[in-house]
């Protein structure tokens, strides 16, 4: 049974403002002349959408800022109407565009129920017989008869999830309220919603930028990106394919937030050539996987001759927190450098950094330990995540391979 | 229009409630609290009554203040709950963002709660008829058709006007204007009577007399208030001559405006 279909869905919107008198004036008068008028440019804000939720299927919708979530939900809602494309629902909608819309501050915690439940469609002897339930959720019974202005922010949004949730509906949909209140509160939020979702076999559609999630909560999801269904299906593939592509946006702005930003110190006396980033296979690349090997190869040209110069390469990440580095001091016989090109490469047999964009360092000093050369943010490359990445735990720097031993201490 | 009347139907409850938010809201923290809804008729009943004693307007034999009462009760209640049926949409934006009911429901809600409103001028009336002992008459039954006659004209303005409000803002600037100018060439200070002396009677624009009249009655508050002002304190039926006009008019504009306000509904959210 399908509880939502959506079919072929644009919704388009004019740029800029809306035309006041003297423009009008002015097309007019061009128009009369017989010339061209300068229309105001379209926007897609979705383009050509098609899908269908099946009753009870609980569907995760992510994307970037602006792929068009915000806009789909508007137009199952109702809120606004599509360019073209048709949609079919079957069963009554729960907006949940924003909890707490509506919300007037003159009146108690008592008339906004009131208020609130009557704009989400619920009627008066649903919100009577509800009440008790309503206020005791959101732990206000103190508070339900002084006047809203006087709540806290958390206060307003514990009342206003609670009226939301209580609408028994078809259908609900949810944009980003899951993380409202205090730590205990978002716990009670989540199991309600896990209620809603489980034991009722509500359709739900929830909109997130939390991954982790929609993967917990849904058992499809939709990636949007720039008013496209980009992918459909299974939560863990659709969601590694976003964390890839966000690493990737991450990196694509900082390596040209980064590629000016070389910062060079020099005597003169060497100068960098070419600096390239190998792969194990000592194949010049811009990206790696991480934990596999990293070479780097500096090729420098000498203007007059060094002898046993000490040559550091390093890594740094784009806001300068130094990850690693060798010295060619380490080296028992370096060689001298005559004057001509030389070629050094380093390598560490595993990079275990996370996906993320790294720099390149160079140092150069001569036998005496003087600085002939050094440069920061040489050369930008990118560290892409291990498959399965969506698994992982975000809040790391390193990836460590680690064993697990769990339940078998003797 | 029958998908009008299940809506408002289906949505009575929201109605209600909202036309409960507007009344509590605007009452909130007001030491008068209800009481401004009559000062604003009294007051102006006062102060025309003080002007009449200079210029002298015949008010025949109905004494001159409860006169003119009867006529600003209807006029205080078209005026307000148009203006604020105009304001509705453009006023509630954070809702019409958010949650999707049929956008008629803002105009019609604000022309509802102006109803409380003049519900409680009644109590002024009464009290008014007493002091100046005149007995309610049986004529007095045609009161609810009045006022539901005024509502539609009410919202006639009013569904357009909160459509173009979305659109345009000019109409919160133009419309105070519009309306004050509307009264005076509706019989609020004056009676309809005097109007119709001068022109059918005296013919005092030759042989533009009767058409002026014709155009004088298409403004539905000329009707509404000769009829208000016969059934409640002449005791007689209403002057279907003064009221016709008007009523096509209306019938003519409702659904027109009512079909425009549907139709521009689907991009409020996108323009407002």
């Amino acid at each position: 049974m399908t509880a939502i279909e959506v079919n072929h869905l644009t919704k388009e919107y004019r740029l800029g403002a809306l035309a006041g008198l003297k423009d009008n004036l002015l097309n007019t008068a061009a128009r009369l002349r017989g010339r061209e008028v300068q229309r105001r440019a379209l926007f897609k804000a979705l383009d050509d959408v098609s899908f269908s939720v099946d009753k009870g299927e609980v569907l995760g919708i992510i994307g970037h800022n602006g792929a068009g979530k915000s806009t789909l939900l508007k137009v199952l809602a109702r809120i606004t109407t599509a360019t073209s494309g048709s949609i079919k629902v079957d069963g009554r909608i729960a907006p949940l565009i924003e909890v707490g819309a509506g919300f007037i501050p003159d009146f108690t915690g008592r008339e906004n129920v009131y208020l609130n439940g009557a704009i989400m469609g619920l009627s008066k002897k649903e919100i009577d017989t509800k009440f008790d339930e309503i206020v005791a959720f959101a732990e206000m019974e103190e508070f339900i008869d002084t006047p809203v202005k006087r709540y806290s922010s958390g206060m307003q949004v514990k009342l206003a999830f609670s009226v939301a949730t209580s609408i028994e509906s078809e259908i609900l949909i949810v944009d980003e309220v899951l993380a409202v209140g205090d730590l205990a509160f978002q716990r009670k939020c989540f199991d309600r919603m896990e209620e809603l979702i489980k034991s009722q076999g509500r359709t739900v559609l929830i909109v997130s930028h939390n991954i982790r999630q929609v993967i917990r909560m849904c058992n499809r999801v939709i990636m949007m990106d720039g008013g496209k269904v980009a992918s459909d299906g299974d939560p863990l593939q659709v969601t590694e394919l976003y964390y890839n592509q966000s690493n990737q946006r991450i990196q694509q702005n900082q390596h040209e937030a980064t590629a000016e930003n070389a910062r060079i110190q020099s005597s003169g006396e060497v100068e960098l050539l070419e600096i390239n980033v190998l792969d194990g296979n000592e194949n010049i690349t811009e990206e790696i996987v991480s934990g596999d090997s990293l070479g780097i190869s500096v090729k420098l040209l000498c203007h007059r001759p060094l002898e046993k110069p000490e040559i550091v390469v390093g890594t740094h990440t784009t806001d300068f927190i130094y990850l690693s580095a060798g010295s060619t001091a380490v080296l028992d016989d370096r060689p001298d450098f005559t004057a001509g090109t030389h070629v050094v490469k380093y390598r560490v047999p595993s990079f275990p950094m996370v996906a993320g964009a790294y720099c390149v360092r160079v140092s150069i000093f001569d036998s005496n330990g003087r600085l002939v050369l050094s440069g920061e943010t040489l050369k930008t490359f990118t560290v892409v995540p291990l498959p399965g990445e969506a698994k992982h735990p975000p809040l790391r720097t390193l990836h460590l391979p680690a064993a697990w031993d769990i339940n078998n201490v003797e | 229009m029958s998908t009008f009347f299940t809506d408002l139907y289906q949505y009575r409850e929201l109605m209600f409630t909202l036309a409960w938010k507007n009344i509590a809201l605007r009452y909130k923290q007001a030491y008068l609290g209800i009481a401004w809804a009559i000062l604003k008729p009294v007051m102006l009943m006062l102060i025309f009554t003080l002007v009449r004693s200079f210029v002298g307007i015949d008010s025949g034999d109905i004494p001159y203040p409860i006169l003119v009462f009867a006529a600003l009760m209807p006029w205080t209640f078209f005026q307000e709950s148009t203006a604020d049926g105009v304001n509705s949409v453009v006023g509630n934006t954070t809702l019409v963002k958010k949650i999707y009911f049929p956008r008629e429901i803002f105009p019609i809600t604000a022309v509802m709660t102006k109803l409380v409103e003049l519900g409680i001028n009644f109590v002024i009336l009464a009290a008014l008829m007493l002091w100046y002992q005149m007995a309610p008459t049986i004529y007095f039954l045609w009161i609810p058709l009045i006022i539901a006659y005024t509502v539609l004209v009410a919202l006639t303005i009013s569904l357009a006007g909160a459509a173009v409000n979305v659109y345009y803002r000019d109409i919160k600037s133009a419309l105070p204007v519009l309306l004050s100018l509307l009264m005076y060439v509706s019989p609020v200070i004056y009676p309809l009577h005097l109007v119709k002396e001068k022109l059918l009677v005296q013919q005092a624009a030759g042989d533009w007399s009767n058409a002026l009249y014709l155009l004088y009655t298409c403004n539905p508050l000329a009707g509404i208030i000769d009829a208000f002002q016969s059934v409640a304190l002449r005791g007689t039926a209403p002057d279907f001559s003064s009221l016709v006009p008007g009523l096509i008019a209306t019938l003519i504009l409702l659904p027109l405006s009512y079909r425009y306000f549907k139709r521009a509904e689907t991009y409020f959210a996108d323009v407002i």
